[in-house]
């Protein structure tokens, strides 16, 4: 069901190569064109070796330069004179539009340049995201839009990352990460415990491997010791998902949890008011997107407004944009942080 | 769009052509289902890419060699992206005069010898 890395990259560059064909032809082909190139990518990917995406990079190449060159000319002579009125019409109306100052081609090549990068850009490196709940608050709040970074943490052994910046999830790491009870929402917090680690927790502070932790990101809003949400593990309870229950059923042994291999265990920095791991379980490390890299505007707006963009919130945007901006969280960077052991 | 033609403006038709209407002679299938098919019928010497497949379907549809089809024959695996082709009767009649005109071809270089003499010990197939 998912691709990798490698031929998702080769998919998207396929879709921007095809811009270079006529028009008409993509209008018409476009669509089946991609996807019979990611039906090809896959077959691909299921015989190994780095050799094959290679004779088959050089085979795609070849077979664009030269169907490009034959569709073109074939384009070129099937023009017609009412396409003639039209790309003039075209010409005369850019020029128009940019002005005696800019040349009309820079123009155009500088868009198409900034489309074909933003492109890139959004899909394969990083990715906006809005916070839409307090369950991170003191380090993310509600209505934070963050950059999120998608290559920091790609699939570990993929081809991409050899070639990228990449390095294993650490403890105090931020993630973003699909959340397991429903996989289309994108979930943020903090990575306590990595595959190995015992976990548990004494009154609301968190003992990992034997050693009592002091975590300077969290927050606590609530004085009260609630057995299960602040003594981790206990028996589960009304809120506790399948998920979770399973996770107390294999993997909680002698009053403590111990990470399996391929999962992490997380938690919100608002500690009495997160769901997280102690909830729902562990995250599978493949459904860990990225960190997020920087908020880039941070708005106070309640949670709904965030989810799906209504007219109300235009509406709220556009008349309080100045003073409902938290300017102050503007390019704030969201930093993992380790934990202190308490000696 | 599609204009009658006649065969013998048609013919002979590039190889791509050719096996993709030998692909299309039995069921309708997607592009990537004629790659597969021209893949087989060749021992993987034809690989058509996107660009050479769409660009002959093109001229094809164009010629009504071809017609898309709205059948969905397999809608389990099935993309909305995906087209279906099949092939009209003109098609059949120019890819049946094709092969005769392969075939004849191969017999007159037959004819002069120009066949390698099969391998022993390989038995072939009609």
């Amino acid at each position: 069901m998912t691709d990798s890395l490698l031929s998702r990259w080769f998919c998207r560059i396929y879709l921007v190569m095809l811009y270079a064909y006529p028009r008409e032809f993509r209008l018409q082909f476009g669509g089946e064109m991609q996807q019979f190139f990611r039906d090809r990518c896959r077959q691909v990917s299921r015989t190994p070796g780095a050799w094959n995406w290679l004779r088959f990079a050089i085979h795609s190449a070849a077979d664009w330069i030269s169907t490009l060159f034959q569709e073109r000319t074939a384009a070129v002579r099937e023009v017609t004179v009412e396409d003639c009125a039209r790309k003039t019409f075209q010409i005369v109306r850019t020029v128009w539009s940019v002005g005696r100052h800019a040349q009309p081609r820079g123009f155009v090549a500088e868009w198409a340049m900034t489309l074909i990068v933003f492109l890139f850009a959004t899909t394969t490196l990083v990715q906006a995201y809005v916070v839409p709940t307090g369950s991170m608050e003191s380090t993310v709040m509600i209505g934070d839009h963050m950059l999120v970074d998608r290559v920091a943490y790609s699939d570990h052994g993929s081809w991409g990352a050899h070639l990228l910046p990449y390095r294993e999830v650490q403890r105090g790491d931020i993630i973003c990460f699909h959340y397991p009870e429903d996989v289309r929402q994108i979930y943020v917090k903090r990575v306590i415990g990595v595959p190995g680690d015992r976990i548990h927790m004494e009154n609301k502070q968190v003992v990992r491997n034997g050693r009592r932790l002091r975590e300077p990101y969290t927050q606590h809003i609530d004085p009260m010791i609630d057995p299960y949400r602040d003594n981790f593990p206990q028996a589960p309870q009304w809120n506790t998902s399948p998920r979770g229950r399973e996770m107390f059923a294999g993997d909680v042994r002698n009053g403590e949890l111990i990470v399996p291999p391929g999962k992490l265990f997380v938690m919100g920095d608002n500690r009495e008011n997160s769901a997280d791991s102690r909830y729902w379980g562990l995250v599978p490390r493949d459904y860990v997107v990225g960190k997020p890299v920087f908020v880039y505007w941070s708005y106070d707006a309640p949670t709904a407004d965030l989810e799906s963009w209504s007219i109300d919130h235009i509406v709220d945007v556009a008349a309080h944009f100045f003073t409902k901006t938290r300017w102050n969280r503007t390019f704030l960077v969201p930093r993992a942080q380790p934990a202190e052991i308490v000696p | 769009m599609s204009k009658p033609s006649k065969l013998e403006d048609l013919l002979p038709l590039t190889p791509p052509v050719f096996h993709i209407l030998v692909a299309l002679s039995g069921d309708e299938l997607h592009g990537y289902g004629i790659m597969q098919d021209v893949a087989r019928q060749t021992n993987d010497a034809l690989q058509l890419g996107p660009g050479t497949l769409y660009g002959c379907l093109k001229r094809m549809l164009a010629a009504g060699m071809v017609e898309e089809s709205d059948v969905r024959p397999d809608p389990a695996l099935d993309d909305e992206r995906r087209r279906y082709y099949r092939m009209t009767p003109l098609g059949r009649r120019v890819v049946r005069a094709e092969a005769q005109r392969l075939a004849d071809a191969v017999g007159a270089a037959k004819a002069r010898r120009l066949f390698d003499r099969p391998k022993a010990g390989v038995t072939g197939g009609a």
